[in-house]
């Protein structure tokens, strides 16, 4: 199950309880719109700067880096903030050195993956001027914007969930829901 | 009883089966002041915080042939900081995760286990215990999520639960609760996370909060006048992440607190009482009735969590009521119990090499600051010892017989910080500089880096010293009546004796991890065991990837736990 959603999985009662994976499992109120994992026609919204709580274009965004976090917010503008596993990093990392697999999840240049680390769950919210990478603000794993975020450094043990966009005129658009584990591995 | 030998490689006498039998002895305030020799009722032994057992029956002579008895894998990972808690024959142990395993202490047999269900997308910097506490026939779990557990001894189900504080806002909560008089003091961690640090009291029949005192006053409140920016007082730091010690006599109960937040003091001007000190608290109604600030305007994540040990020293000719605390910040204080709780400064000397005090005030105790190694917002410099001092949480323990501190330190390591202003997310890390940035360096000159030291309470001449060239030390302290000092804490898995008087290794066991929980010692039906946990994770690990940048350590120290019970073979 390394590349389907955790989530949808844990919704359908498919994940074996371990005190662990009750850490990123989902309980029944998905249904939720603030919580309910981010889907197909969702935007994105700052979670900080001078531009919190608006919606993402494209360019707003700092070329070249550092990622900035975000919420999803679906079409009538509920965030879904709710729940810590819908928080997301999103990137001007441009088209120079990018992977197929990455390239085809991005759109004007723009990566954007889920911003929870998949060793302890901590906000990847750091970013590596010296490896242009994201950096994990608990433990200090490094992940690769470029390459699906596969983990350069650090003790994560796998890559983020990435979060393929589209766009319309510069507006930032979710194309899909998470493709891969949101969070931290289950024991 | 009866009596039997484990297997030929670890011929041990043991008592088996059920020493703790249906009847557990309640904990009271009684034995909490005066713990019984077999027993390990609390994370440090005593109040007093000595790590110190008067159990002999494992000595220098006999230490040689200690082997294990029994063990138990704990079936997490992360960081193992929680000593085995021992109460007639019955061991309480927590867990990273917020779990607790009840076990028979001659044989490992299992009798329960608690296992929190975190919250959806909870995370902490540090997934850790550090222990639990007992009261009654009750069982005290501070878990991550900020809520205080009370468990039922004899059956691990949950009696009440107590919320704390809001995890989402950046508190959590990995120290063991200390008792005072049938109330469960509890602290909180998170000043990367912009928290305001407090102690609170629940009483442990019902779980009600009893007082709650914070460790930053508010304005009005003696002290706020050293918060001169507006504000920030309410996100200033002051953790209080580690257990407080407790003098019975005085009813007074020591707790060390955090760094400030952010860590840049700059963005908070001021001397940001009570950041970086040891509060003392009324033991009937929490209020703060003496203090001591180990540095101002704290600026280096040198948190001086530890609470000071109670321990009565010589001092201008005559036996002083002291506290004795080797701080983060490189110094090894003595200060005085006062009248009323008051703490004065009686002395300090650096017990590793620190290039930030100028001096100290030889009657206040307040350090003259090298501005050129004190960090600031937009202004980098270099400090030594870095950012983890020259010792972190890892306990010291001291030693009656020898009259001898004992103290895992690190040395020749240093940061070189440049702060920025950041906006704050609640819950998220927020201390002014990305971990990236931290600039860690280490003296690749100097031949060791982790290192034991032995000082002596009344001259504070160094006894002995041991060194270790290959790793960093993140192993607390136990010594115990048998002359011995027992301690992990080096990232080959070594969990080692020493004798006491002389530093000489006489004993080591490889184990399954890097030891860097408090060991303990208890004595069931005539048998004297020792136990620690053995499980590597949190800031070790992350040193040791560090370390294996910048000098090529192995940076796959295994994790994941075991609990180990060693006893002497006959």
């Amino acid at each position: 199950m390394q590349d389907q959603d955790l989530r949808s999985l844990s919704r359908r009662g498919a994940l074996i309880g371990t005190g662990l994976a009750a850490w990123i499992s989902r309980p029944a109120r998905a249904e939720d719109p603030e919580s309910a994992p981010p889907q197909a026609g969702d935007h994105l919204v700052f979670l900080t700067g001078s531009k919190k709580g608006q919606t993402i274009r494209s360019d707003d965004l700092p070329a070249g880096g550092p990622q900035m976090q975000a919420y999803p917010a679906d079409p009538n503008g509920t965030v879904r903030n709710g729940s810590r596993l819908n928080l997301v990093i999103v990137a001007h990392i441009g088209d120079d050195g990018v992977s197929d697999e990455t390239r085809a999840h991005m759109a004007d240049g723009v990566v954007a993956y889920s911003g929870i680390c998949s060793h302890q769950a901590c906000p990847v919210s750091m970013w590596s001027n010296d490896r242009h990478a994201f950096v994990c603000s608990c433990h200090g794993s490094v992940y690769d914007p470029r390459n699906g975020a596969e983990v350069l450094a650090g003790p994560a043990p796998r890559h983020l969930a990435a979060l393929p966009l589209k766009s319309e005129n510069g507006l930032l658009t979710i194309a899909a829901g998470f493709v891969g584990r949101v969070g931290m591995q289950t024991s | 009883m009866k009596k039997y030998l484990v297997g030929a490689s670890m011929a041990v006498l043991l008592m088996a089966g059920t020493a703790y039998s249906a009847d557990y002895a309640p904990v009271t305030d009684a034995r909490l002041k005066s713990p019984e020799p077999q027993n390990w009722l609390m994370t440090r032994g005593n109040y007093q915080g000595w790590s110190y057992s008067s159990l002999d029956q494992i000595n220098t002579t006999n230490v040689k042939n200690l082997v294990p008895v029994w063990a138990v894998s704990t079936g997490v990972d992360s960081g193992h900081e929680a000593p085995p808690i021992v109460n007639n024959g019955m061991m309480f142990v927590s867990t990273p995760y917020s779990q607790v395993m009840a076990l028979d202490a001659t044989n490992g047999n299992f009798l329960w286990r608690y296992k929190r269900k975190l919250p959806e997308g909870f995370a902490a910097l540090h997934n850790t215990s550090r222990g639990v506490a007992l009261y009654g026939n009750k069982v005290f779990l501070p878990a991550l999520d900020a809520v205080l557990v009370a468990l039922d001894a004899k059956t691990g189900k949950v009696a009440w639960e107590a919320k704390v504080e809001d995890w989402k806002d950046g508190y959590y909560m990995t120290m063991a609760p200390l008792i005072v008089k049938g109330k469960v003091l509890v602290g909180v961690a998170g000043g990367e996370f912009g928290v305001r640090g407090f102690v609170e009291a629940f009483d442990a029949e019902t779980g009600k909060s009893a007082w709650k005192t914070y460790t930053i006053p508010a304005p009005g409140e003696p002290g706020s006048d050293t918060w001169q920016k507006p504000d920030t007082w309410k996100t200033g730091g002051a953790s209080t992440w580690m257990t407080g010690t407790y003098d019975p006599d005085a009813n007074v109960i020591y707790w060390g607190t955090g760094n400030g937040s952010p860590w840049f003091g700059d963005q908070r001007p001021g001397d940001n009482l009570y950041t970086s000190s040891t509060v003392a608290l009324d033991g009937d109604t929490g209020k703060i009735v003496g203090h001591f600030q180990y540095h101002q305007n704290e600026s280096w994540d040198w948190d001086a969590m530890n609470a000071p040990m109670v321990v009565d020293f010589q001092n201008g000719g005559g036996l002083k009521k002291g506290l004795l605390t080797p701080q983060r910040n490189g110094y090894l204080y003595w200060l005085g119990r006062e009248a009323g709780g008051n703490i004065s400064y009686l002395k300090s000397e650096p017990y590793v090499p620190q290039n930030v005090f100028k001096g100290i005030d030889s009657e206040t105790g307040r350090p003259e600051v090298d501005p050129a190694h004190k960090p600031g917002t937009g202004k980098a410099a270099q400090f030594c010892p870095g950012l983890w001092g020259g010792k972190d949480w890892p306990y010291e323990a001291y030693n009656p017989k020898t009259n001898t501190v004992y103290i895992p330190s690190n040395e020749n390591h240093c940061n070189n910080l440049e702060g920025k202003v950041e906006e704050r997310v609640p819950g998220q890390w927020w201390t002014g500089v990305a971990i990236p940035d931290f600039h860690f360096t280490v003296d690749t000159k100097a031949g060791f880096y982790g290192e034991l030291q032995a000082y002596d309470v009344n001259t504070g001449q160094r006894s002995w010293v041991k060194r270790y060239p290959d790793s960093m030390n993140w192993g607390s302290v136990l010594t115990t009546a048998g002359d011995l000092v027992l301690a992990g804490g080096t990232n080959d898995r070594q969990f080692r004796a020493y004798d006491a008087k002389t530093g000489d290794e006489l004993w080591h066991f490889k184990t399954n991890s890097g030891v860097i929980a408090p060991p303990s010692t208890y004595e069931v039906n005539g048998v004297q065991y020792i136990a620690v946990a053995s499980g590597y994770g949190v800031d070790p690990a992350f040193q040791q990837l560090l370390m294996s940048d910048l000098v090529g350590w192995n940076p796959d120290v295994p994790q994941g736990g075991v609990i180990w019970v060693f006893a002497v073979s006959k």
